[in-house]
């Protein structure tokens, strides 16, 4: 019995929609059909009426997300993919990312953003955008990496008062399975540790977390420890642990599959160095995705996004500086 | 009578100034609240300046046809306080009742809008404090990181750069103060430096970075002397010196201890380094165990080590673990010295040369002949003191005077 | 302080003379609070802009006084001070939002028509034109989703403009997929900002597209307080009797800049003096004279009283205190710690 990403997200919005009756979900095809990916599969049919397919116009589902919000709902907002959030921006983040410093009144929204690439989805179907909400006050940005975290975070983000838009990895949907989701979860805006070390501290989030693990894993054959920490959320974003791990290994590296044009990665720099500049015992660094769209072909794709061996080839340079 | 201001309105998100097209009142004239009294052009729009309140115009401090930057004082009005309590209209002098305290006038816009003017504000304080940043350190000692990285593209230590006066901001060596004197003494004559040349700067460079301190003590070699004559094989006179020292260490370990934070590391065991002079460099066997054993037991190892010394066959286990290290400058004919000790080891202990001095004997009753060297001993002054110092060497100075012991 | 109050939102459609004049009284005491804005923004008090909605009144003043305050939803924009008022919102929540008090609604955060109060029901606009359509679509979605809809309107204003925006068209169409109980007023007031509605969509008339959304419509001619109740309070009861979204279209003639920086020199006289360019205020007054529902004096007092009013809001909200930034918390979020 195995527990995969997709499932828990599947499982945290069943329980949700179980727990309270303040809950709804609102996406387009996620009724009688599913969701694209299958994360609503069979909870029209139980919630006929906190179920509800959309007409494909994010800008309006928001909007109306945030509306229902107001008036005492907790609308989970499912967008197809999270490349088509681009057209709820401005609902995003001018309309509920404000709401809350202007009025005093919080804006309890979840927009769910299947994230990332996977082999072949191209340009439109494969962009990292936590760093465009996270940008903005007033918006909570989650990025679970682990099944678990899939679980938690969507829980908890439901019952904040607050928007959250709540980056979920397709990638990471089916591949990435465990045994039983974790009983106690870690509250959201705390970081993690994936993987202790003190070389160098690799700081990460969503299914990055992974491909750093693996790249430690395979420098630990030649003696070199490398930490990596798990942001979980971007915003907030957990700096005292990013601190605590540079302050055992002196050396950082800043890791994302978002464009590498500002963003995450650079916030953390930015923070670690304005913080912790005498912890450091090297330049820290970045690395990200290729600043070009993502392209289609398989192979293209896997060169766009960081990956193991690039990671590697980074934390060499980083260690011997 | 309270007088009321009237402003250059800001009219418009862009707008910085206004040019006054007519005047449409003079001082004197009586005016109702929110009557359009000045007429003034922007960019393009034609627009009318208001009153706050009711009242009589005692003032008119604007001239047709010239511009006045938003929130210039245009005029004054006099207005009875009747009047202003009803429109609620600023008073000028007066000051409304603020939630924030006096003291926090400058505050954080922008523009901060007074009766009188908009003025700019002086000092924005930060509202958040990040944590400090230990870069407050002036001249040589501080190298900033872009200095850092362009010497160690260079080679170039700390040291390295102690020559050249820094023009940076209190007296840093900025790179292009270092570029400048490299250019200044590029046709210098200069020849390469030997590995162990290197290896020697380093380790005295990492020595040097402690309070080091010297003295010196005269002690008479004749009992040494007398008992080395009669050995075979005859005993080095460094190893004398090296057993004594091994001995009173041994009594006193933490005199030769490593001071490392808040911790004193007392040595585990009493093993002697003896510096032997090699072709450009100095190279420090190490004999173990010298508080055990005995003077004649330690020759045949001491003789073997020095010889591998000289023809640099030493491995380098045979160069580590130990506690202190004898010197003995005198085969140079000195008779002075302030060693350094290894950057591992608090003491280090130097023998001069020997040389013969009249010495008053009361059992012969006349000035006699006797050898008499100095031990010069340098130690980290932060682990031992003048006082330490100079017990050890009248330590080691009363064992030299009873070789068979030794 | 609510200076006005409901009169009978569930009436026949034929107008009482009752919610007429209640009408007025709102379009006077809005155009007495724009015009002492416009004044206060003219004398340098008021930083910004100030919008106004002149010569929009009966529209917005009609929609604004036919909703039940106690229950129904009202998310206007930028011209409806007489909607607002018509709604129930207090004119101090006006004068403190302008001036930038700390006990106003927007407590300096945000400022001129950016205010509402949503716990009330009326939601407080953003500058981004249509996002209040699925908005409102939402908060009675809610309602509906809790069995709490019967009963229920729903009501949002835009200007021509705005339909060209994809917030208007994505939330109307949305609005129609869920036949929510909705009223979508367009005040086809000719311009957006400087742009004449040739420049802005190429349909003969804007009322055209209702069929193309599926949801009822009409039009109205918004300079008459008559028709504009008429055919308002009966979209308001159509919705409310489940008859599914009502577009209503007015047209009318802004009789001001889109803000008070803005002369609006590029409005044709031949406009202005066209029949679009009536006002509204002044053919409202001659219609409840002509029926004799009320004397000449009595809205002469009607004005003082309201002028009066207007002033009172206008002294209290200038004494009361200003942000401190020094105590500004700087939360744009509600949870501790999620910054």
């Amino acid at each position: 019995m195995s527990v995969t990403y997709i499932d828990a997200i599947h499982q945290a919005q069943l329980d949700l929609l179980k727990e309270r009756d303040d809950v709804f979900l609102y996406g387009q095809d996620i009724g009688s059909f599913g969701g694209a990916f299958k994360a609503t599969q069979g909870l029209q049919e139980r919630f006929p009426d906190r179920v509800l397919d959309s007409p494909i116009s994010e800008d309006a589902m928001v909007g109306m997300a945030m509306g229902a919000a107001l008036s005492g709902m907790r609308p989970i907002v499912e967008m197809q993919f999270a490349d088509f959030s681009s057209i709820a921006f401005n609902q995003i983040v001018n309309h509920a990312g404000t709401h809350f410093y202007r009025t005093g009144v919080p804006v309890p929204i979840t927009v769910r953003l299947p994230c990332g690439g996977t082999p072949g989805s191209g340009p439109f179907h494969s962009q990292m955008v936590e760093t465009l909400y996270a940008h903005y006050p007033g918006i909570i940005v989650a990025t679970p990496a682990t099944v678990s975290d899939a679980y938690h975070l969507l829980k908890q983000a439901a019952v904040l008062d607050d928007p959250v838009v709540f980056c979920e990895h397709k990638f990471l949907y089916r591949w990435l399975k465990t045994e039983a989701i974790e009983a106690e979860p870690l509250p959201l805006g705390l970081a993690r540790i994936a993987r202790p070390g003190k070389h160098a501290t690799v700081v990460t989030y969503s299914a990055m977390v992974h491909e750093a693990v693996r790249a430690a894993d395979r420098m630990a054959d030649e003696g070199w420890e490398i930490e990596v920490v798990d942001l979980r959320s971007v915003k907030p974003l957990d700096t005292d642990t990013v601190i605590a791990s540079v302050a055992r290994t002196g050396r950082l590296l800043a890791l994302g599959e978002a464009f590498p044009w500002g963003g995450v990665s650079a916030e953390i720099v930015s923070r670690v160095v304005a913080e912790g500049f005498h912890l450091l015992d090297a330049p820290p660094m970045r690395l990200n995705a290729k600043d070009t769209p993502i392209p289609y072909h398989p192979d293209l794709w896997a060169a766009h996004r960081p990956t193991p061996e690039s990671i590697i080839e980074k934390l060499r340079e980083l260690l011997n500086l | 009578m309270p007088s009321v201001p009237i402003i250059m309105p800001q009219l418009g998100e862009s707008i910085a100034e206004a040019k006054i097209v007519r005047l449409q009142i003079a001082v004197g004239a009586q005016v109702q609240a929110d009557q359009e009294i000045i007429e003034v052009e922007t960019n393009k729009a034609t627009m009318a300046v208001t009153t706050l309140c009711g009242g009589v115009v005692t003032e008119i401090r604007a001239e047709e046809g010239v511009d006045y930057p938003v929130g210039s004082l245009l005029g004054i009005l006099e207005a009875s306080q009747e009047e202003v309590a009803r429109t609620g209209a600023p008073v000028i002098g007066e000051q409304k009742e603020e939630s924030a305290p006096a003291d926090k006038e400058e505050v954080n816009l922008h523009f901060r809008q007074t009766d009188k003017s908009y003025e700019e504000p002086k000092v924005v304080e930060p509202s958040v404090k990040g944590l400090p940043v230990p870069a407050g350190m002036k001249g040589a000692h501080y190298i900033s990181p872009r200095m850092r990285a362009r010497m160690c593209e260079l080679g170039l230590r700390e040291a390295d750069i102690s020559a050249i006066v820094g023009s940076g901001a209190g007296g840093r060596v900025t790179v292009d103060d270092l570029e400048k004197f490299l250019d200044y003494i590029a046709d210098w004559p200069h020849s390469a430096a030997s590995p162990m040349r290197l290896a020697v700067a380093d380790a005295m460079r990492r020595s040097w970075s402690r309070p080091l301190a010297t003295v010196g003590l005269p002690v008479v070699l004749d009992a040494v002397l007398a008992h080395r004559a009669q050995q075979s094989p005859k005993p080095g006179l460094t190893l004398y010196v090296l057993r004594a020292f091994a001995i009173a260490l041994a009594e006193e370990p933490a005199t030769a201890g490593f001071l490392i934070g808040e911790k004193i590391v007392h040595p585990r065991a009493f093993d002697i380094g003896v510096a032997v002079q090699v072709e450009d460099g100095v190279m420090v066997p190490v004999l173990r165990n010298v508080d055990q054993l005995s003077v004649q037991e330690l020759t045949e190892e001491y003789g073997s080590l020095v010889d591998e010394a000289r023809s640099r066959r030493l491995r380098a286990e045979q160069t580590q673990g130990g506690i202190a290290t004898v010197t003995n400058f005198g085969t140079f004919g000195l008779k002075w010295g302030t060693p350094i000790p290894l950057p591992n080891e608090t003491l280090i202990l130097g023998l001069a040369a020997g040389i013969k001095k009249p010495f008053w004997s009361e059992a012969v009753g006349a000035f006699v002949p006797v050898t008499e060297t100095e031990l010069c001993l340098t130690f980290d002054h932060r682990v031992v003191d003048g006082g330490g110092a100079g017990l050890l060497l009248q330590r080691i100075a009363a064992l030299l005077q009873e070789p068979e012991k030794l | 302080m609510a200076p006005f109050t409901t009169v009978s939102p569930h009436a026949s459609t034929s107008v009482d003379a009752a919610l007429k004049l209640m009408t007025l009284k709102v379009m006077i005491s809005s155009r007495t609070l724009e015009s002492k804005l416009s004044s206060l923004y003219k004398a340098g008090k008021i930083v910004g802009g100030v919008y106004l909605g002149t010569g929009q009144e009966a529209f917005s003043a009609s929609l604004g006084c036919c909703l039940d305050q106690e229950l129904d939803i009202f998310a206007p924009l930028i011209r409806d001070q007489a909607g607002r008022t018509g709604f129930g919102e207090p004119l101090i929540e006006a004068t403190r939002t302008y001036l930038g008090s700390v006990l106003g609604p927007m407590r300096g955060r945000d400022g001129n028509i950016h205010r509402g109060r949503p716990a009330q029901r009326r939601p407080a606009m953003i500058s981004h034109l249509g996002t209040s359509v699925s908005l409102v679509a939402g908060m009675l979605m809610a309602r509906r989703m809790r069995g709490e809809l019967k009963g229920v309107v729903g009501a949002t204003c835009v200007g021509d403009g705005a339909t060209s925006t994809g917030a208007f068209h994505e939330g109307l169409n949305l609005v129609a997929v869920e036949k929510l109980p909705m009223v979508i007023l367009v005040a086809d007031n000719q311009f957006a900002y400087s742009t004449p509605r040739e420049r802005q969509f190429a349909c003969e008339k804007l009322i055209d597209r209702a069929k193309g959304y599926g949801v009822a419509g009409s039009e109205v001619d918004a300079t008459s307080l008559t028709a504009c109740l008429e055919v308002i309070s009966g979209a308001v009861q159509a919705a409310r009797a489940g008859e599914g979204p009502q577009l209503v279209v007015g047209k009318l003639l802004r009789l001001c800049g889109h803000g008070e920086h803005d002369d609006a020199s590029y409005v044709a006289k031949r406009l202005r003096e066209s029949n679009l360019g009536k006002d509204c205020l002044e053919v409202g007054i001659q219609e409840v004279l002509d029926e004799g529902l009320v004397s000449e004096r009595e809205i002469n007092e009607w004005k003082r009283e309201a002028a009066e009013r207007v002033q009172e809001a206008v002294a209290a909200a200038q004494k009361d205190p200003t942000p401190d930034p020094y105590q500004e918390d700087w939360k744009a979020v509600s949870e501790e710690g999620m910054q």
